[in-house]
């Protein structure tokens, strides 16, 4: 039986703040609010109100800036589970007595830990679940791309790491950066995380021509997703920018590369072939070593190592011996001409590969 | 950008845009009064006496007829004296990028890919600058290089190899462009009297030995290298050479008696022909 909370839906919900998660969400589908919240899904739309500000204090909204939050603010928020060592880890579940508020981009949860750095996340009290006019309730699926699977002729270059926060995201900018400078038609595709318009924004910064993410694919957040699910979101958003007419396509997975969807994606042959090469992003010469050991299980061998151990020369200079890696600098990753000639070794060790 | 217009006729007129800052370089341009925008540009690469005006003004007439747009950078001997070499002492390369970026900016033309051309010190750096970047390039042409880079082993600048001393990833992996370089559509030029060294002819016992001794034969041996290297590759040679009958090192004369301009032009594909993605892809031999 579908229980309609309100009757003036549409005044509470043209009144909240609709996270950034919520984007391609068409607001006039949303009517009626319904309950019970505790059998929300991942993906399902939620209206929350404020009720205690904590790490999170401000939201991301659709429209691509923060904004502050306070006591009694009503957001539109995705249920989602997210993992970010730096922060929270939680699942998909919404408590009708208060849940959280697991990412700034619009991802609401329940937490099960957070690093010891961080303050309790702030807490909500959900309202209900958005719905349509049959009563159906709204999930960021409904507005996904279409599915789709085709081969595509640009140089797809994935960008991991070996944590969150190992530089991915820098690294991954001032390369488009560079092959924009070169002259390429480039676009930017965040494959993992949670949705967040951070590194959405940074890619276009950069000069990216045309930028997609998972929630483009209809998910809040990739943690705990089916990872055929995943596959597909990746494969469409590689075949969508290749329509846009980009020439090479640079894609970040989030986190590190033993992360579970990370790792089981690049444990899959078949996404592996999708990517002309790989840059790997590391703090230090442990972490680029081990990563190497680590990638070579997915037979992985990176083009080059960047991130934040380009920050210590002494660091730079470790890795280089330990790996026998090149390491390039965010400066270097700018150049046209080096992001040229690395779009060329990632083509020409995608073609040593088909040969042998 | 500021611009001051220096000639007008009634197929085209010349245009000057001046530099904007560190690192950036000037141009004449030759707008045609009928453009077409989808004709590829022509960029035309002084020689070391610099000379733009001269290269947009004797390609003009010529390029009108199709409606494209003449580009000719010009390199300041004070900012960039060795632009011959693309990247190396100044990195002339980013100036043209620059400048290319600014005027598909002002939309007068797609400047994603142009017809690029250099006469003596400009062929050296049309021909290198292509090397570096085949993804910007409909067609080459090059007249009268007074040396080249050639597709070999020998370190930068005479082949593809990295010099001693002066590891850079972006030259160890130069090699790996010549596939894409190699399938261009390519045109030698040179003057039938241009068989003479003189003070501007770099001469020393590799380039001599790797080249010849002056432009006519270093033009030969250039062309017939590309020739050599696309047919190892299994590439279809796009290579022509031209020997200009009674010209010399002289643009004008090149121009003018040796039909040089008519034969740069007629080596540029419609952009219709050029294909899309080509960018990026790894060689025909995957």
């Amino acid at each position: 039986m579908i229980t309609p909370v309100t009757t003036n839906s549409k005044d509470l919900l043209a009144s909240a703040k609709w996270a950034f998660a919520t984007r391609r969400v068409a607001r006039a589908d949303a009517v009626q609010l319904i309950r019970p919240v505790a059998q929300a899904v991942s993906g399902d739309l939620v209206l929350a109100r404020v009720a205690q500000i904590g790490s999170h204090q401000r939201v991301q909204l659709t429209e691509g800036r923060p904004s502050t939050l306070y006591p009694g603010d009503l957001i539109v928020a995705a249920c989602g589970a997210r993992y970010a060592a730096d922060q929270f880890e939680g699942i998909a579940r919404i408590d009708p007595k208060g849940t959280d508020l697991l990412a700034g981009g619009g991802c609401l949860g329940i937490m099960r830990t957070r690093n010891s750095k961080m303050r309790q996340p702030t807490r909500v009290v959900p309202l209900g679940l958005l719905a349509d006019a049959e009563g159906n309730v709204i999930n960021l699926d409904r507005y996904a791309l279409p599915a789709k699977r085709t081969r595509t002729d640009a140089c797809v270059i994935g960008v991991i790491g070996a944590s969150m926060n190992a530089g991915k995201t820098t690294a991954a900018a001032a390369f488009i950066r560079g092959l924009r400078a070169g002259g390429f038609r480039v676009g930017a595709i965040k494959a993992t995380g949670t949705g967040a318009f951070g590194d959405f924004n940074a890619y276009l910064d950069a000069g990216a021509n045309w930028v997609g993410d998972f929630t483009c694919a209809g998910m809040v957040s990739t943690y705990l997703q089916p990872i055929e699910r995943i596959e597909q979101a990746l494969a469409t958003l590689i075949a969508t920018g290749t329509e846009a007419g980009c020439e090479v396509l640079v894609v970040e997975l989030a986190d590190g590369v033993l992360q579970a969807e990370t790792a089981a994606l690049l444990r899959r042959a078949d996404v592996r072939g999708q990517f002309s090469g790989f840059l790997y992003a590391v703090p230090d010469a442990l972490a680029a070593l081990g990563g190497q050991t680590a990638l070579r299980q997915f037979r992985i061998q990176p083009l080059a190592l960047t991130g934040l151990i380009t920050t210590s020369p002494l660091n730079v200079e470790e890795a280089k011996a330990a790996t026998g890696l090149p390491v390039l600098s965010k400066e270097e990753l700018t150049d046209p001409l080096l992001a040229a000639a690395l779009t060329r070794s990632a083509t020409s060790a995608e073609a040593e590969q088909l040969a042998a | 950008m500021s611009a001051s217009t220096s000639h007008c006729n009634e197929a085209f007129s010349l245009v000057r845009r001046p530099a904007h800052g560190p690192g950036t370089a000037s141009a004449w341009l030759a707008l045609p009064k009928h453009p077409d925008p989808s004709a590829i540009p022509l960029v035309a690469v002084h020689g070391i006496q610099r000379g733009a005006r001269s290269q947009a003004a004797l390609f003009a007439e010529e390029a009108a007829k199709a409606g494209r747009v003449v580009i000719a950078p010009c390199f300041s001997s004070k900012r960039f004296p060795g632009y011959q070499r693309v990247i190396m002492p100044q990195r002339a390369d980013l100036a043209l990028l620059e400048l290319l970026d600014r005027i598909g900016r002002e939309g007068m033309c797609d400047t994603s890919r142009v017809a690029l051309f250099g006469y003596s010190g400009g062929a050296q750096f049309a021909h290198r600058f292509a090397l570096f970047y085949p993804h910007r390039i409909a067609s080459l042409s090059v007249l009268s290089a007074g040396w080249y880079t050639f597709p070999d082993d020998a370190p930068y600048p005479y082949g593809l190899a990295s010099p001693k001393r002066r590891e850079t990833p972006w030259l160890s992996s130069m090699a790996s462009g010549l596939d894409r370089f190699l399938e261009l559509p390519i045109t030698a030029l040179v003057g039938a009297l241009d068989c003479t060294p003189d003070s501007n002819t770099r001469s020393n016992r590799r380039v001599d030995s790797q080249q010849g001794t002056h432009r006519l034969e270093r033009c030969t041996r250039w062309h017939k290298a590309l020739v050599a290297a696309a047919d190892a590759r299994g590439i279809q040679p796009r290579s022509t050479l031209h020997i200009l009958p009674d010209c010399g090192h002289d643009f004008t004369e090149c121009v003018r008696q040796g039909g040089a301009a008519r034969l740069v032009l007629r080596g540029v594909p419609d952009a219709e022909h050029l294909s899309r993605g080509a960018a990026c892809s790894a060689s025909s031999a995957a």
